[in-house]
């Protein structure tokens, strides 16, 4: 007892060693940020190119959208948001048997099943969507089916880890009542399973949708269809006011499925 | 032999906690038995072992001729088909309709497709809404299960027991969730069911009380192990002190 009092000062809260030590982490870190930042951005910018904030005005001013354009971005427009819909359609059905193999409720095998289930999904959120679109362009061309292929294999890990999460999480009462009615491992899933992970998989698939429109319309540069790679052809060829009027459309896009994405959660939500 | 017959049932977990230390029961038809016991006595457990939901160690369940403990996985399924279960906690799919919950309970004999596209058979689907307006839930088929009061939503786990025509009712705990006159209404209704379906019971409880009310046996647990068991109206004050005893944990039992 008086070896304990001892030991601590009026305020267990603030002990003058525990502030010291802090603050001498603090310092130490904070110092090392700073000083390595110095050394690799501050002195690895080329300074004497750097331009006036008036030339930077100009570039901008440059991208002013040219209107007369976007009767032209409209098609790549449309193509942008089918590459994030197919895209992501493709990942949430591929990602029901994954999430079942990396779930430890669900998957058949802890010794086979669990890690290729595990392991797909890390590889997958592990890899830029760029990645896999360079890749799918060498593998096939150009154009847009590499582009949904990439979203693909990017929205698939997302999907699988919160949809086998969710599996983990499960209320098992309901499942155990089906299973003492004799209902099959099958049956069981279906109806004690599949409607408590529903919401949350379909917000998630609806979250990825949304995420993927401005995925898509990044893939074009690489090669991957999309209004991307009109972006890039008209900044490629200095045509600003183009590019610009690209920009202006993938907003547009990106607001709308913003507000579609709402309006479909509302719904899940209420219903 | 009589109904139900279990003999020398035994169960210890993995976690090395035994539950059932050689359980002896007789169930006769059209009886109501009480099950009671401190919490952890193994009365879940014992009634968890009658349908397989908790593979027992040892040990055998007889429920009409057929004993359960040797069935395979076929067997087992259909044999659960008929036996009824009511859990504490009701344990409804929340998201799904009061309907779905009880068809749920036909879920044993119908095939995943039709399941997936809810095509129940036309004769279930009447079946299911009597059983709604037999429990008193006839106007809340549409609604979601989670919409329900907790007495509501045990009515429904009543109708989902009874819709597989049950040979026998397990019931757990049935009114542990419930205010005292919700639960004693509760416990009302699945004892005149079981007795103009003339359905065997054996319910566990917390509620003296209510053992005494509805039961025609009473069997007391202790520790895993039966120390009472004689007709309701021999329960008298020493044999609850025989059954909520504390008595010390037997040495080897506590390694």
């Amino acid at each position: 007892m008086t070896g304990l009092t001892q030991t601590l000062s009026k305020n267990p809260l603030r002990e003058p060693g525990d502030i010291a030590r802090r603050y001498t982490v603090y310092v130490l870190v904070g110092g090392a940020v700073l000083a390595t930042s110095i050394h690799l951005l501050v002195l690895g910018t080329d300074w004497s190119r750097m331009g006036t904030l008036a030339q930077i005005g100009e570039t901008v001013a440059s991208l002013t959208p040219n209107l007369s354009y976007i009767p032209k971005v409209a098609e790549p427009l449309f193509e942008t948001a089918l590459m994030a819909f197919w895209g992501t359609l493709l990942a949430v059905i591929l990602s029901i048997p994954v999430a079942y193999l990396g779930a430890t409720r669900t998957t058949p095998s802890m010794l086979l099943g669990f890690p290729v289930g595990r392991g797909i999904i890390i590889l997958s959120r592990s890899t830029h969507e760029i990645i896999f679109a360079l890749i799918f362009v060498a593998a096939l061309g150009l154009g847009p089916l590499p582009g949904i292929l990439a979203l693909a294999c990017r929205s698939i890990g997302f999907m699988s880890k919160t949809t086998a999460e969710a599996i983990e999480n499960v209320d098992q009462g309901p499942i155990e009542a089906l299973e003492a009615t004799g209902a099959g491992k099958a049956s069981q899933f279906l109806f004690g399973v599949v409607p408590q992970v529903s919401p949350t998989f379909l917000g998630n698939a609806i979250f990825q949708f949304d995420i993927n429109i401005r995925r898509a319309a990044i893939l074009g540069m690489v090669g991957a269809g999309g209004i991307g790679l009109h972006f890039s052809e008209q900044m490629k060829t200095y045509n600003y006011g183009n590019a610009g009027a690209c920009v202006l459309a993938v907003v547009v896009l990106v607001i709308f499925g913003e507000i579609i994405s709402n309006r479909l959660r509302t719904r899940i939500i209420s219903g | 032999m009589a109904f139900l017959t279990i003999r020398d049932l035994r169960k210890t977990y993995p976690t090395g906690e035994t539950a059932l230390r050689g359980v002896d029961i007789e169930v006769e038809e059209r009886e109501i038995v009480a099950l009671l016991g401190l919490s952890g006595s193994g009365k879940s457990t014992l009634l968890r072992c009658i349908n397989r939901l908790v593979e027992p160690d040892s040990g055998e369940v007889i429920l009409d001729g057929l004993d359960i403990t040797r069935l395979g996985k076929r067997d087992l399924r259909r044999t659960r088909g008929k036996i009824g279960m009511i859990f504490q906690h009701f344990n409804l799919v929340d998201r799904l309709t009061v309907l779905e919950n009880v068809l749920s309970g036909t879920l044993g004999s119908s095939s995943f497709l039709r399941a997936f596209t809810r095509a129940f058979p036309q004769d279930d689907i009447r079946r299911a809404i009597e059983l709604c307006s037999r429990v008193g839930i006839a106007d809340h088929i549409k609604k979601r299960a989670d919409q329900l009061s907790g007495g509501q939503r045990q009515r429904v786990g009543i109708a989902r027991a009874l819709i597989q025509k049950p040979k026998l009712l397990l019931v757990d705990e049935p009114t542990s969730s419930l205010d005292p006159k919700i639960g004693a209404e509760v416990m009302e209704l699945i004892c005149e069911i079981a007795d103009e379906r003339s359905i065997p019971v054996l319910f566990s409880v917390h509620d003296v009380g209510q053992a005494r009310s509805y039961s025609h046996r009473i069997i007391g647990l202790q520790n895993g192990e039966k120390v009472f068991d004689e007709d309701t109206g021999a329960l008298d004050r020493k044999s609850l002190n025989l059954i909520y005893e504390m008595k010390p944990v037997p040495a080897s039992a506590a390694q």
